[in-house]
């Protein structure tokens, strides 16, 4: 029997108000993440993930976001319509997360130690002595030099990596089911970026937990994920293991992302490109929110949305997969279909 | 004079201080510190470098929008350090600069129109009626119309911004664009348009490029030669074919293998430094890169390493390529001794 997936989240609506209007950046999104998993989630700015894991978390602003519609179930239990009291039992202790920016994301007046002592007082029964014990030891864990020092700074002294490694121990610390990772080596340098990719490798084999990795970065997704799940505004338009996905992409958005990245093109050369850019939340008419960019697109693709189309767990949101519209396609050669 | 380059930086240096109060010691903080390089007219020159090495300070230096401490810059012959305040005013109509947040390098409160007239009202260039012509055709060559003349930054995206920022300095007919970081900040879909963009333009107008970034696959595709920065030096210089494919210093060598891998198949023998960049306001002795290099030996902290050629302009500094030069030199003086 299949053990049941860690997070399950089924038809998520967000809504946030600005003004008049109401915008919404997640228009129902279905996904899973399994047990000791490492789950990447890639799109462009703007299309719905950093929102997804902030909804996860339970931090959309209370008075502006809310979701409309959907669940989310987190190892048994429903988030969505959970109590803050009982949500701040589950933040920090079984699901955490780590921000992108390492240098505004840690309190600047407190010492390392006070700010990581936080989520055990909150969390756990430890005296004062065991919870130094346990932040040094994970701090030592993440491969910072001097623990039993650094434990004492505060974090202007620390460099930018280093910040990141204390972010990552204070996600850490009472050994969360699932971690959030939102862009975690975005601001980073590429040598440091090598270094804490290697750090989140060797934390998720020792660790028995689930990774949710939402990055923009392609290559970093080759060598982190086991999964890949690809956003366009606000949708879900691919799902795949990641060998399928960067073999074989189907969604045309994914193909143009993978074709655009310019180890991919000849050098010097003209690199391809997607026509267009990322429609507002306000221009997505009701048909297929990439067909005014997609160079397939056909009659069917303006007018109504694309189900989700599954073959062996590879699912995909576009027409061109419907084996009755296939025929009407004219650029049925182009997107390759194992048969 | 070479004539066939056109940018040359020699032995530039630009060191800022900071004090420390009255009586203590001021710091000195080498953010360039003695680089030379030339760029040959119609190529693309890149630097490279983590934050704080130094490229962007260099960049800027070079257009005087910061004064250099030390060193020459020679354009198209002439000393740019010896130019009055006017004369620098005009040959910048010849040297642009794109920046690296689109965000932030256009006046929020000016239309594009105004935006585009202003260099060109600036160098009192073309009569006034061709002027809009000028920015019309402009527009359209970085893929804008006509229609967005009048509005204002706000109201584009990222992508579109970039487009205007090079539309501003490419609509003087500069010779010479310094483009910091200019693609950095944009998504991977809209990235490869505007490099798309950077490399017509060059064609079109044979612009010679100054190319500054931090990410090494951009820089492989399009530059011609590559400087690899550390600390505000330059470490490494080539062919950009040859430094990605044979790498000499350590530190390039790891900034190469540090590339994510293309596919999840692919395995890469990943050499990962141990450390952070050093600050530059107290760099390491010797070579500033021995504290995080995996080849360190025990000369690496006491002597600055020289500069070793391995042919077709690919220059390396580091001491792993002087050891034969200086085994052989030891055993003249042995047999001198003996």
């Amino acid at each position: 029997m299949m053990e049941k997936p860690l997070l399950e989240i089924q038809n998520l609506h967000v809504e946030f108000k600005s003004g008049k209007e109401v915008v919404r950046p997640i228009r129902g999104i279905d996904l899973k993440v399994n047990r000791r998993e490492t789950v990447g989630i890639v799109g462009e700015s703007g299309c719905g993930k950093s929102v997804t894991s902030l909804t996860v978390m339970g931090l959309l602003p209370e008075k502006t976001g809310r979701i409309a519609d959907g669940s989310i179930l987190f190892d048994g239990t429903e988030l969505t319509a959970l109590p803050e009291k009982a949500y701040r039992k589950i933040r920090g202790n079984d699901i955490s997360m780590i921000f992108q920016e390492p240098m505004t994301s840690l309190n600047p007046v407190f010492t390392i130690g006070e700010q990581l002592s936080e989520p055990l007082r909150q969390h756990r029964k430890m005296g004062k002595k065991e919870i130094r014990e346990t932040i040094i030891s994970t701090l030592k864990q993440v491969g910072l030099p001097r623990a039993e020092q650094i434990i004492d700074e505060y974090p202007h002294q620390l460099s930018g990596g280093m910040r990141q490694r204390v972010m990552i121990s204070l996600a850490l610390l009472c050994q969360p089911k699932l971690m959030i990772a939102d862009e975690p080596t975005t601001a980073l340098d590429v040598t440091i970026q090598a270094q804490i990719l290697e750090l989140l490798k060797a934390i998720r084999g020792s660790n028995d937990m689930s990774l949710m990795l939402i990055t923009h970065d392609l290559g970093v997704v080759a060598e982190m994920c086991d999964r890949v799940i690809v956003m366009y505004a606000g949708e879900i338009v691919e799902e795949a293991g990641v060998e399928a996905i960067f073999d074989r992409p189907l969604h045309p958005y994914t193909q143009g992302l993978m074709q655009s990245l310019p180890s991919n093109n000849e050098r010097k050369g003209k690199l391809f490109s997607i026509k267009g850019q990322v429609p507002k939340p306000s221009e997505i008419g009701k048909g297929c929110a990439f067909a005014n960019r997609c160079p397939h697109a056909f009659d069917r693709c303006f007018a109504e949305a694309p189900p989700v189309f599954s073959e062996a767990g590879h699912q995909s949101k576009c027409w061109l997969l419907d084996p009755v519209s296939k025929e009407g396609s004219r650029d049925e050669s182009s997107i390759p279909i194992r048969s | 004079m070479n004539p066939q380059f056109l940018l040359e930086v020699n032995h530039l240096k630009k060191y800022y201080e900071i004090p420390q109060g009255m009586f203590k010691e001021k710091i000195v903080v080498r953010a360039v510190d003695d680089i030379s390089f030339s760029i040959k007219k119609g190529e693309t020159f890149a630097l490279v470098g983590e934050s704080g090495c130094g490229k962007s300070t260099t960049g800027r230096t070079i257009l005087r929008l910061t004064e250099p401490t030390d060193g020459e810059v020679r354009f198209d012959g002439e000393d740019i350090r010896s130019l009055s305040y006017e004369k620098m005013r005009l040959l910048r109509s010849r040297m642009q600069m794109v920046f690296q947040d689109p965000y932030a390098s256009l006046n929020p409160k000016k239309t594009i129109r105004e935006i585009l007239m202003e260099p060109l009202r600036v160098h009192n260039k073309y009569e006034k009626k061709e002027r809009m012509d000028k920015i019309r055709k402009i527009l359209e060559i970085v893929g804008l119309s006509d229609h967005h003349l009048d509005r204002y930054p706000h109201e584009f995206s990222g992508g579109q911004r970039q487009r205007i920022g090079i539309a501003r300095a490419v609509v003087l007919q500069p010779d010479f664009i310094i483009a910091d970081e200019p693609v950095s900040a944009l998504d991977v879909s809209v990235q490869s348009q505007v490099i798309n963009l950077m490399l017509e333009l060059q064609k079109e107008f044979g612009l010679t490029y100054l190319f500054i970034s931090h990410d090494l696959s951009v820089i492989r595709h399009m530059t011609d030669r590559m400087a690899v920065m550390y600390l505000g030096k330059i470490i490494e210089v080539g062919n950009t074919d040859d430094v990605f494919e044979n790498p000499k210093h350590p530190y390039t060598q790891a900034l190469i293998s540090a590339i994510p891998a293309n596919h999840p198949r692919e395995s890469k023998d990943r050499i990962v430094l141990e450390g952070d960049v050093p600050s530059p306001a107290n760099p390491p002795s010797g070579c500033a890169f021995h504290p995080r290099c995996p080849a360190a030996m025990e000369i690496c902290s006491r002597r600055v390493p020289e500069e070793t050629d391995f042919g077709s302009g690919h220059t390396a500094k580091c001491h792993l390529y002087q050891m034969n030069e200086k085994r052989e030199e030891k055993d003249e003086h042995a047999v001198i001794h003996s």
